[in-house]
C-alpha cells in the first residue's frame, strides 16, 4: 500500500537536502477539489502533498515549463526537479529521454505505484454519485473505491469509475524512478485496445460522421495540446505567427511564414488540426488520456492515439515509453517490418 | 409589466412565437448547449451550458467582407453583413444575460460594432432565475449579480410551482408578450410574495462567495509586478478554456482566408482570439509584451477586475463559475483574487 507520510518525507528530506530544485506533486485544491497540481520549494511544504483516486493529472508535462524557465535564465539553478509520477506518466519521462528532451539528471522521480486501481474518472463519479460532492474518497483493500459524501459513506467498484485508460493500463507501477512508493504490480489487462473496438467496428461512413460530429463541437481552445507532455514543439502548426522569430529574422522570412490551418472553427481546419496531432503522437503518446480528461465539449480525443498505438503494437511490435535507449518508431526500421502497405 | 403565466401554457406561447427562431439549453451525451429548438425541448431544469449565450450574440467565426480580383486585376470588395432572423434565446441565466449586457458596452459606446449589433439587436433574451444553483461554483452575488438579475434580460421568469411568474422589462419583452396576450394573467398578491421568497431563498442557495469583492480593484493596481501572478500560474497549462467558455471575454482576431488563388477570392473572416495565447501578443519583431503565463493570467484578472471596472463602473466577471469548473488543472479565480485581496 501507499503511504502518504513516505511520499512527504521523501520530499521533505530531498528538498531539505537540497538536492532538487522543487518538487511537482498533487495537494488538495480550492473548494473542497481532492487533487490540484502543486509546485513545492520550502521542506516544511511537503506536508500539503497528497495522494489520492484523484490524482488524475499527468504532472510530466510541466517539464516543459521548466526546460522554457531554465533557457530564460540567466544563471539557471540546473539541480534536478523532483517529480512525482504513476505508471502511465513515468512512461512519459522514458518517451522524453528517449528524444532528448530532458536528461535523466533533469529529474528526481518519486514513483507511485496505482497498485491494482489507478485514477478515477470524474464524469463518471459524478454520474455515480448524482450530483451529491464528493467530500473524501480512497481505494480499499478490495478494489472499491468508498466515497464519503453528505449522505455518508458508500463504496463503488474500481472498475465502475477507473478512468478508460488505467482499464487498459499496462504499467500500474512507474518504470523509471529514483524511489518508488507503493507495490510493485503488474497486471495484464485482458485487452489493452478494446475500448478503440468501438470506432473501428464502424463502417467509414459511420466514422466519418461520427467525428464529423465530435470534431465540429471544437472551439480550438486547444487544451488538449496544452495538456500534453509530447506537444512540446516551440512551433506548432495551428499557431498564426512563428514563435521562432528573432531579431535577426528578416521581413522576407516572416512574410513567408505559411499559414498551414485557419483559425475558423470549421469542419476542414478542425479535423486537420486533430489529425496532425494525433500522427505526431504515433509511437510517443503513452495513452495517460489528459487530452481527454481537458476537452470542455468531451471529444473524445483518446480513440485517436489509442488507434495509433494499437497500430504501432500490431504492425511493429512496438510498445512506447518502457525503454528510454529505443528507437523511436518512425525513425527505426527491422528487417521483419511490414510493407505490405507500400505498393 | 408582471405577468403570470401557467406551465401548461408555456409551450403555447412558445408555439405563437412561430416567427422567431427559438434557442434554448438542451442536452446531448451530458453536455448542455443553446441550439435552436421545438417547445417541447425546453426544460427548466438544466446546469449552466458549457458556452454561454455569447455563441449565438458574438458567434466564434464570422465574415466582415468578401473579396476577389478579376482577371485585368480589379478588385472587388463587399460587406457580408450578418443577416439573423429574429430569435428568442430562452432559459438564459441571469449571469450570463449580464455577460450579454457587458459585451453591450464593449462593442456599443465610443464605437459601435456594426457586425455585432446586426445581430444583437435580432435577439431577444428570456432570461430563468435560478432557484437552485446551476454551478457548484456559481458566485454572482459577489460580483454584483444575483441569481435572479434582470441586466441584460428583456423578460425574467421565475418558477414559482405549476406557473411562472413574468416579468418583462424592454419593448422587445413586451412585444413576446403582447403576441399572447391570452395565456398571461396579472399576478395575485401570493405570487408576488411567492416569488420574493424563491428568489430570496436562491441567494441563500448560492455555493461560492467572495467577500470584499470591492477591495479588489484598488489592490490590483499596484500588484502588477508582484511575485503572485508567477506562483498563482505555476500551474497554468496556458490553453484557451477559461476565456473561450467566459460570457465576458471578447478578444478577437480578423484574418483573410483565401478560397481560391487564382482568381483570387477570399474572405475576411473573424473569429475568437484568447489573451492566454502567447500568439495573441506577439509582434512582428518577435517581441512579446506578455512573455509569460504569468503575465498572461494577470492580464485575464486585470481585465475582469480592474481595467473593465475603471472604464465601465463593472467587474466584467460575472461568477458563472465556468473558468473554475473546467479549469484542467484547478485554478480558481476566487482563490487567485482572495489572494489579491489579502496580498501584504
Amino acid at each position: 500500500m501507499v503511504n502518504l507520510d513516505d511520499i512527504k518525507k521523501e520530499a521533505h528530506r530531498i528538498l531539505k537536502e537540497k538536492k532538487v530544485k522543487y518538487i511537482i506533486g498533487y495537494t488538495q485544491g480550492a473548494n473542497g477539489f481532492p487533487a490540484v497540481p502543486v509546485f513545492i520549494k520550502n521542506p516544511e511544504d511537503a506536508d500539503n502533498l497528497v495522494w489520492n483516486p484523484a490524482c488524475i493529472h499527468n504532472l510530466t508535462r510541466f517539464l516543459r515549463d521548466e526546460k522554457k524557465r531554465r533557457a530564460r535564465e540567466k544563471h539557471p539553478d540546473n539541480r534536478p526537479v523532483g517529480i512525482i509520477v504513476k505508471g502511465c506518466d513515468s512512461r512519459a519521462i522514458n518517451v522524453l529521454l528517449q528524444e532528448k528532451y530532458i536528461a535523466r539528471e533533469d529529474v528526481f522521480v518519486l514513483g507511485v505505484s496505482c497498485e491494482d486501481t489507478g485514477v478515477v474518472d470524474e464524469k463518471k463519479l459524478a454520474k455515480k454519485l448524482k450530483g451529491k460532492k464528493a467530500l473524501c474518497f480512497d481505494w480499499d483493500e478490495n478494489r472499491n473505491l468508498v466515497v464519503t459524501t453528505e449522505d455518508g459513506k458508500s463504496t463503488i467498484n474500481a472498475d465502475e469509475v477507473l478512468a478508460e485508460r488505467c482499464l487498459e493500463c499496462p504499467a500500474q507501477s512507474p518504470v523509471v524512478y529514483d524511489i518508488l512508493f507503493g507495490d510493485k504490480v503488474k497486471l495484464s489487462p485482458e485487452d489493452r485496445f478494446k475500448s478503440v473496438e468501438k470506432i473501428e467496428n464502424l463502417s467509414q461512413k459511420e466514422r466519418w460522421a461520427f467525428w464529423k460530429e465530435q470534431f465540429d463541437k471544437c472551439i480550438r481552445c486547444y487544451a488538449c495540446r496544452s495538456v500534453c507532455p509530447m506537444c512540446y514543439c516551440d512551433e506548432c502548426v495551428v499557431d498564426t505567427i512563428s514563435f521562432a522569430v528573432t531579431a535577426d529574422t528578416t521581413a522576407e522570412e516572416k512574410a513567408q511564414k505559411i499559414k498551414w490551418i485557419d483559425k475558423s472553427p470549421v469542419t476542414s481546419e478542425t479535423y486537420i488540426y486533430h489529425m496532425i496531432r494525433a500522427i505526431h503522437l504515433a509511437g510517443r503518446c503513452i495513452d495517460c488520456g489528459e487530452c481527454e480528461r481537458v476537452c470542455p465539449l468531451d471529444i473524445p480525443i483518446r480513440f485517436l492515439n489509442k488507434k495509433l498505438e494499437k497500430e504501432a503494437k500490431k504492425l511493429f511490435d512496438y510498445e512506447v515509453g518502457f525503454d528510454p535507449d529505443q528507437l523511436s518508431l518512425v525513425s527505426s526500421f527491422r528487417d521483419e517490418d511490414p510493407e505490405d502497405f507500400i505498393r | 409589466m408582471q405577468k403570470i403565466l401557467t406551465k401548461k401554457s408555456f409551450p403555447k406561447w412558445v408555439a405563437n412565437l412561430a416567427t422567431y427562431q427559438i434557442y434554448a439549453p438542451v442536452e446531448k451525451d451530458d453536455l448542455w448547449s443553446y441550439e435552436i429548438v421545438t417547445a417541447d425541448e425546453i426544460t427548466t431544469d438544466y446546469p449552466n451550458t458549457v458556452l454561454s449565450p455569447k455563441k449565438i450574440t458574438f458567434p466564434q467565426r464570422e465574415f466582415f467582407l468578401e473579396f476577389s480580383q478579376n482577371d485585368d486585376g480589379i478588385p472587388g470588395v463587399t460587406e457580408l453583413l450578418p443577416e439573423e432572423k429574429e430569435s428568442v434565446i430562452f432559459g438564459v441565466r441571469p449571469c450570463d444575460a449580464k455577460g450579454v449586457s457587458h459585451m453591450d458596452k464593449v462593442f456599443g459606446g465610443d464605437f459601435e460594432d456594426a457586425y455585432y449589433w446586426k445581430r444583437r439587436n435580432q435577439v431577444t433574451l428570456v432570461g430563468l432565475s435560478c432557484n437552485t444553483p446551476p454551478s457548484p461554483n456559481c458566485f454572482c452575488t459577489s460580483v454584483d449579480g444575483s441569481p435572479h438579475s434582470t441586466d441584460g434580460l428583456d423578460v425574467l421568469l421565475t418558477d414559482i410551482g405549476d406557473r411562472f411568474f413574468v416579468q418583462t422589462f424592454t419593448k422587445k419583452g413586451d412585444r413576446i408578450i403582447n403576441a399572447s396576450k391570452g395565456l398571461f394573467t396579472a399576478p395575485k398578491p401570493k405570487d408576488k410574495t411567492d416569488v420574493e421568497k424563491v428568489h430570496k431563498d436562491a441567494v441563500k442557495a448560492m455555493p461560492r462567495s467572495l467577500k470584499d469583492t470591492k477591495k479588489i480593484p484598488p489592490k490590483l493596481k499596484d500588484l502588477f509586478e508582484a511575485n503572485l501572478w508567477d506562483e498563482e500560474a505555476m500551474s497554468c497549462i496556458q490553453c484557451g478554456i477559461c476565456t473561450y467558455l467566459c460570457p465576458t471575454c471578447h478578444c478577437f482576431d480578423i484574418n483573410d482566408e483565401i478560397t481560391s488563388h487564382s482568381p483570387l477570392e477570399g474572405k475576411r473572416v473573424r473569429t475568437w482570439d484568447n489573451c492566454q495565447f502567447p500568439d495573441f501578443t506577439m509582434h512582428s519583431s518577435g517581441h512579446n509584451p506578455r512573455p509569460d503565463k504569468a503575465s498572461r493570467l494577470r492580464q485575464r484578472i486585470m481585465h475582469k477586475f480592474q481595467y473593465f471596472v475603471e472604464k465601465y463602473k463593472n467587474f466584467q466577471c460575472i461568477g458563472c463559475g465556468r473558468c473554475i469548473s473546467k479549469c484542467p488543472v484547478g485554478i480558481d479565480i476566487i482563490q487567485v483574487l482572495e489572494k489579491v485581496r489579502d496580498h501584504v
